[in-house]
């Protein structure tokens, strides 16, 4: 045991259990306290909970009786999981993969080109992210109506026969919700971008082009590169949300038709709030967060690199 | 205490955090009931005895469907019993059901309460003890006068929540409601049909508006429930009422996947198929389908009855209702009597509560109801209701009643019905189930909620 009045040896101060005892480590500990109080109140703690709960089966209400892992033994026989999963992958590609390479199009050519009232359009293409999602949910409802402006555009130009109950249809409405995601997480992408591509220094760009680089090669050989960091909260960010999406799903079609656009979210939220099956909605959540955090991950690593 | 100790404790701190939820969750809370407790009612509750025990406020939680009727009972109510103060709140139907049996299980429950029949709702209010049984309350005032007992049992429940459609009586509505048929009757003059009475002369009706070039039925079934509506009213025609309730309430033995739940579930897929509901009904919500109806869309509109104030209103009064009956006359669908009333097992003003329910069924406030659109079970079918749609759905849900022909609600019959059915039904009219899968589909689901509810029933002990 190391006592803390001992100054330890400085090769050994930045590694180990022992750093923690050092000294100059106190006063930041002191600082993070707040945080860390808060953050284990209100995440550690339920994340706990709900764990310690999906060993039970629980109406929420009454005694829940131990069933170990039975829940989760449930939910590897529910055959209606694996097509939720598939679901929330499709997801992805809606959610993380468009946005962020849509978010990458539009910094690299703002960033190029000098575009009047720059500050208007990008706090116009963010304003998705701030909209509170059943307000979007509601809004893409109505523009995807049978009734409503996409189809009448449709057949304004002559397409009619493409028009359709967009959100109704069995083969449409999994991207239909997918682009409402992409129309959502677009700006937020290209708003970390564009602050990411302000800070790479302008140096790079000008050897770039005295080497001959068109834009297109400057983008993958200066812009890409620099943006690794953000490329990663951006992707992190906007898995997550594909994860664990459910308000804008369970808002514009509840998951419908027939079950063509349920994903796991959906089976916690009607476990927990609907058929008070508390312990099976528990041990979902933790399944969830467990893929959410392995998939950010390996986001992390594989991304950002080193760096991070 | 040196600085190492700090980070011992402060970690220990936090592991005694994490752990302090750990307790079995639900102990030491409610546990289920064994019946009433507490205070019985003999006899019809006097002014006397509601006065009592002073200022009282009574509180009351309830679906924002019965805005109209609480705004029209509480005054008369507060002047009647001038002691009692009574403080209302409303829910959206959809925000009621997954608060209320939390709003329920609180230190402050409300006095009365409205929950919804099965085992969603009113199944975890019972089990937990939530509600107090009204068996007593029903004898003091008759109410098995005014009820058919085919129509209590949906209020029924064993005290231990396990099976419904037998036991005490939990609940009480004044009110019925049920899915019949809504036509446009400047449609149908102009196609010359008379508004029909029969399901002969209703599917004949239909294949003659397709005929004239007219969308036959407005459907929108983006919530998936309304499509299964829609089979539950045509079901109603070839398979007894009873063996719906029974297989609703889960008697064992019981199966949908019988051959008139087939039929029906083909006689609406071939509707689809034949364009009778017109395009993109999956996109379109049940509230939008009523709108489109009353601007003109469809020829008829298979829904609730509790539309008809709505569309009296928004049509102008060129709208009519009717229930197809069976060959033999009677009449047959889905529906129910109102959200039941329950009474708080903790509630601490009982004559109150008591008094409230009371004015609630009595004969006296069924005028009122009927005034605000609802269709009153109470006041012996002579209400008149101010506008003719309302008074066809009044007449014939009468008759519904004396026919014994309220199915109930398919979804009912387990916690995850609701959703089964919705998804169902969608592939079914989409042509990616048949029939038989649908029906099956159902069954499957009925079989496991038992299954589970005997397991349940072993592991505590009790009776399955």
């Amino acid at each position: 045991m190391v006592r803390a009045d001992h100054e330890p040896p400085a090769h050994r101060r930045r590694h180990g259990l022992r750093a923690w005892a050092g000294r100059q480590y106190w006063p930041a500990l002191w600082y993070l306290l707040p945080a860390a109080i808060v953050y284990t109140l209100f995440v550690l703690r339920p994340l706990g909970q709900t764990a310690w709960i999906s060993l039970f089966r629980w109406d929420g209400l009454t005694e829940g009786r131990w069933v170990g892992l039975g829940n989760y033994r449930a939910l590897l026989s529910d055959t209606r999981i694996p097509a939720a999963i598939g679901h929330s992958l499709e997801f992805v590609v809606f959610y993380a993969l468009l946005p962020v390479a849509l978010g990458l199009f539009l910094a690299a050519l703002m960033s190029r080109i000098r575009v009047y009232g720059l500050s208007f359009f990008r706090a116009v293409l963010f304003l998705p992210q701030i909209l509170a999602t059943v307000v979007v949910a509601v809004s893409w409802r109505w523009l995807y109506d049978i009734d409503g402006p996409l189809n009448a555009a449709l057949r304004a130009v002559g397409l009619g026969s493409l028009a359709r109950a967009w959100l109704g249809d069995y083969h449409t409405a999994l991207p239909s919700v997918g682009l409402v995601g992409t129309w959502v997480m677009y700006g937020l992408c290209m708003v970390l971008f564009l602050a990411g591509t302000q800070k790479i220094p302008t140096e790079l760009y000008e050897s770039a082009r005295i080497d001959g680089c068109g834009p297109v090669r400057e983008f993958f050989t200066v812009t890409l590169p620099a943006l690794r960091g953000e490329m990663s909260i951006a992707l992190v960010l906007t898995i997550t949300y594909a994860l664990r999406n459910f308000d804008l799903v369970w808002n514009t079609t509840t998951g419908g038709p027939g079950t063509s656009t349920t994903v796991p979210s959906v089976f916690i939220y009607q476990g927990a709030f609907l058929t008070h099956e508390v312990g099976g909605a528990a041990a979902i959540s933790v399944c969830l967060t467990a893929v959410v955090l392995m998939v950010t991950g390996l986001v992390m690593r594989l991304v950002r690199g080193k760096e991070g | 205490m040196n600085k190492l100790r700090w980070t011992g404790a402060a970690g220990l701190a936090l592991t005694g955090l994490l752990v302090s939820g750990c307790g079995v969750p639900g102990a030491g809370g409610t546990t289920a009931s064994s019946g009433v407790t507490g205070p019985r009612i003999t006899q019809p509750v006097t002014v006397q005895e509601v006065a009592k025990p002073g200022p009282t406020t009574l509180r009351v939680l309830a679906d924002s469907g019965e805005d109209a009727t609480l705004k029209a009972l509480v005054p008369m109510y507060e002047k009647k019993y001038p002691n009692v103060k009574v403080e209302v709140v409303t829910k959206g139907f959809d925000d009621l059901m997954k608060t209320v049996v939390n709003s329920m299980s609180g230190t402050d429950a409300p006095d009365l309460v409205q929950g919804n029949q099965g085992y969603g709702t009113d199944g975890p209010l019972v089990k937990a003890g939530l509600i107090r049984p009204l068996d007593d309350v029903m004898r003091a005032y008759g109410w098995e006068n005014t009820f058919t007992d085919g129509a209590l049992k949906q209020y029924r429940w064993t005290p231990d929540g396990a099976v419904f459609g037998s036991g005490s009586l939990y609940g009480i509505s004044p009110a019925t409601e049920y899915v019949g048929v809504f036509y446009n009757t400047d449609k149908l003059a102009k196609l010359g049909i008379k508004p029909p009475t029969t399901y002969a002369e209703f599917t004949d009706a239909l294949a003659r508006a397709e005929a004239a070039g007219q969308q036959p039925i407005m459907l929108g079934n983006s919530e998936k429930y309304p499509a299964s509506q829609v089979i539950g009213l045509v079901q109603a025609q070839n398979v007894p009422s009873r063996d719906i309730r029974s297989w609703i309430s889960g008697v064992p033995g019981a199966t949908i996947a019988d051959q008139g739940t087939e039929a029906a579930a083909r006689t609406v897929q071939d509707w689809a198929k034949r364009g009778w509901f017109g395009n993109g009904y999956d996109g379109i919500s049940s509230d939008d389908a009523v709108a489109k109806f009353s601007h003109g869309q469809g020829v008829f509109l298979v829904a609730g009855s509790w539309n008809a104030p709505a569309l009296q209103q928004s049509m102008n009064g060129h709208v009519g209702f009717t229930l197809p009956a069976r060959p033999d006359g009677t009449r047959a669908t889905v529906g129910s009597l109102g959200l039941g009333w329950h009474i708080s097992s903790k509630t601490q003003h009982l004559p109150a509560a008591v008094a409230f329910l009371d004015m609630l069924m009595s004969d006296r406030f069924a005028q009122t109801l009927a005034d605000v659109g609802r269709t009153p079970v109470t006041g012996q079918g002579t209400v008149k209701a101010d506008s003719k749609v309302v008074d066809q759905v009044n007449g014939i849900g009468l008759k519904l009643l004396a026919d014994d022909g309220q199915n109930f609600y398919l979804d009912w019959a387990s916690t995850t019905m609701l959703d089964t059915i919705g998804s169902r039904t969608q592939d079914l009219l989409a042509g990616r189930t048949s029939p038989r899968g649908f029906a099956e589909g159902l069954q499957n689901n009925w079989l496991a909620f038992q299954q589970q509810q005997r397991q349940d029933a072993a592991a505590a002990g009790g009776t399955p």
